[in-house]
């Protein structure tokens, strides 16, 4: 734990942390005070959208877009390492390689669990204001959806961990993450048949936060495999162990 | 005296580059070791390895009779190439990184930077600091713990005349303390005033090593004219304390061994009836021994 209170200590004064995060925070709230004036079928969703307990899955789904930002933040924070040669100095100084790796990967859950706690309150902010249901068993019925989203803002940012210790500078590592997840895989995925494919990285972390309705659009169009969210649970969770440990060997195995 | 470091067949090559070539030396408890050679000579990369930043290609090397470990890391203050500092930190939260890293107690910081002469400025960013600050931050860093060995990778770089002589001072008021400093560096004349030992690398081989003394010693040269040279030449080659003489148009110049001086020339040729016209001492130059050296 002293790791993260180092951690900390480096990121507290630092502007480019606290402008990412608080994007992704606004952003998050613009998005959700909008998102009653969603038409459908030409019909305004309004107070539909904050009913408990369908607003966890909701939340979950609206933010797994922002996991982008916040892997991108995790490339800035371990690329500024080796551009100020401070990876460099921390090994000199006692770390070991391993503890390096690990220290990065308890703000990556430190980060996730800030993003997790603030769906929550977010959650019973707008969903207390505005849902007609509000028993205890009505809000917290769902509320697993958190859960899963946790472990999915987990993967996203070690996945961008491994590109920034791999390709070591934030402009070439956030490129190489964003092409990864959004254009190399599924291209993968077109190619492969769904009962393979629904156990690749990108389509695992995305069955955690699964589009709500997606069973009604299943019935229209051709459905598409995919797990349930508590199925994807143990790959995403073998895939963070994956990555983690080439993140390690990354460093273990290259010069500082 | 307790050997610090032994490196053991050191070798770095990056392709078929070899940075540092099956170097081996020691370093002993208390001595201020100089790494002298060259840019490009291998000296970051050997520190670098040392410093477990830098794999070796094949070797080995131990610390204080053991691998290189956490422990070992605390008894060891190092600087390597330029100063790593997080730029947006001031200079005090930026040590109090470096003091968590190294286990050491943060009640040293305060301490520590009025060592190195920046109490006044522990609240200004590492960006806004001058490249001679930032040198002594780094030394302030490196000292932290109140490391056993301290090892400084070109600390005067960069720095004004001023900014050197600080730094120098401040080497020898740590070496002052029994501590022993391993110095890398591209400066003759910087090895020669602050270490007891030298190692002369050229592209990474030890081109030779041992007491500053004897590596780079500061022996005389003499120029002497005579009317008649002839004898003069005679008796040079008699004399047993000539260590090599050369005659150059009409003046000799040749260099003494060690524990002698023009006074013992200048008598013998006057006990064997020849008068000097002219005697002259010079001091070899530094530079150019250094040049001998690592061209030989």
């Amino acid at each position: 734990m002293n790791l993260l209170r180092t951690e900390f200590r480096k990121i507290m004064p630092y502007r480019t942390f606290w402008v990412i995060l608080a994007t992704f925070v606004v952003l998050m709230v613009l998005i959700l005070y909008s998102s009653s004036s969603i038409q459908i079928n030409g019909k305004e969703l309004g107070a539909e959208t904050y009913q408990f307990p369908g607003i966890w899955a909701r939340l979950a789904y609206v933010a797994h877009f922002f996991n982008l930002l916040l892997g991108i933040l995790v490339i800035v924070l371990v690329t500024d390492e080796f551009s100020y040669r401070t990876l460099r100095q921390q090994v000199i100084d006692g770390l070991s390689r391993l503890e390096a790796v690990l220290a990065k990967f308890y703000i990556i859950l430190a980060l996730a669990a800030f993003s997790t706690i603030f769906l929550l309150v977010l959650g019973l902010y707008f969903g207390l204001i505005y849902s007609s249901n509000t028993t205890v068993e009505a809000i917290f019925s769902e509320v697993d959806h958190l859960s899963y989203y946790f472990v999915q803002a987990v993967a996203y940012m070690v996945l961008a961990m491994v590109f920034a210790f791999l390709v070591r500078k934030s402009g070439l590592a956030i490129i190489a993450f964003i092409a990864y997840t959004k254009i190399i895989e599924p291209l993968i995925h077109f190619k492969l048949p769904d009962n393979i494919d629904k156990y690749f990285p990108m389509k695992a972390f995305d069955s955690l936060t699964p589009m709500p309705g997606q069973s009604l659009l299943d019935q229209i169009t051709t459905p598409t495999d995919m797990l349930a969210p508590e199925w994807a649970v143990l790959p995403s969770v073998l895939f963070i162990a994956l990555y983690f440990g080439l993140a390690y060997l990354v460093v273990k195995l290259r010069d500082l | 005296m307790a050997i610090v470091l032994s490196i053991d067949n050191l070798s770095k090559k990056y392709g078929s580059l070899k940075a540092v070539d099956q170097l081996t030396l020691e370093v002993e408890e208390g001595s201020i070791y100089g790494l002298l050679g060259p840019n490009g000579s291998g000296k970051t990369t050997t520190l670098g390895m040392v410093l477990d930043v830098i794999r070796p290609t094949s070797g080995s090397f131990s610390w204080f009779g053991e691998g290189i470990s956490k422990a070992t890391k605390q008894r060891v203050g190092a600087i390597l190439e330029t100063p790593n500092f997080y730029p947006y930190l001031t200079a005090k939260r930026n040590l109090q990184v470096a003091a968590d890293n190294k286990g050491a107690d943060h009640s040293n910081i305060d301490k520590m930077l009025d060592l190195v002469g920046l109490g006044t400025r522990s609240h200004t960013t590492f960006k806004g600091f001058s490249l001679g600050m930032k040198q002594r931050l780094a030394l302030a860093a490196a000292m932290l713990n109140d490391p056993e060995v301290l090892v400084l990778d070109e600390p005067t770089n960069g720095l004004d005349p001023q900014g050197i002589a600080e730094v120098r001072d401040l080497i020898l008021r740590i070496a002052a303390q029994g501590k022993t400093i391993i110095l890398a560096s591209h400066l003759l004349d910087e090895v020669e005033k602050v270490c007891t030992h030298v190692a002369v690398l050229r592209t990474g081989k030890l081109v030779t090593n041992g007491p500053v003394g004897t590596i780079l010693s500061t022996k005389e040269q003499l120029l002497i004219c005579a009317d008649e040279l002839a004898p003069v030449l005679q008796l040079l080659e008699r004399l047993p304390y000539i260590s090599q003489f050369n005659q150059e148009k009409d003046y000799v110049i040749l260099t003494l061994q060690e524990g002698y001086t023009s006074t013992d020339l200048n008598r013998d040729m006057f006990a064997q009836g020849i008068v000097l016209s002219q005697l002259v001492a010079r001091r070899k130059s530094l530079e150019k021994q250094f040049l001998e050296i690592i061209k030989s």
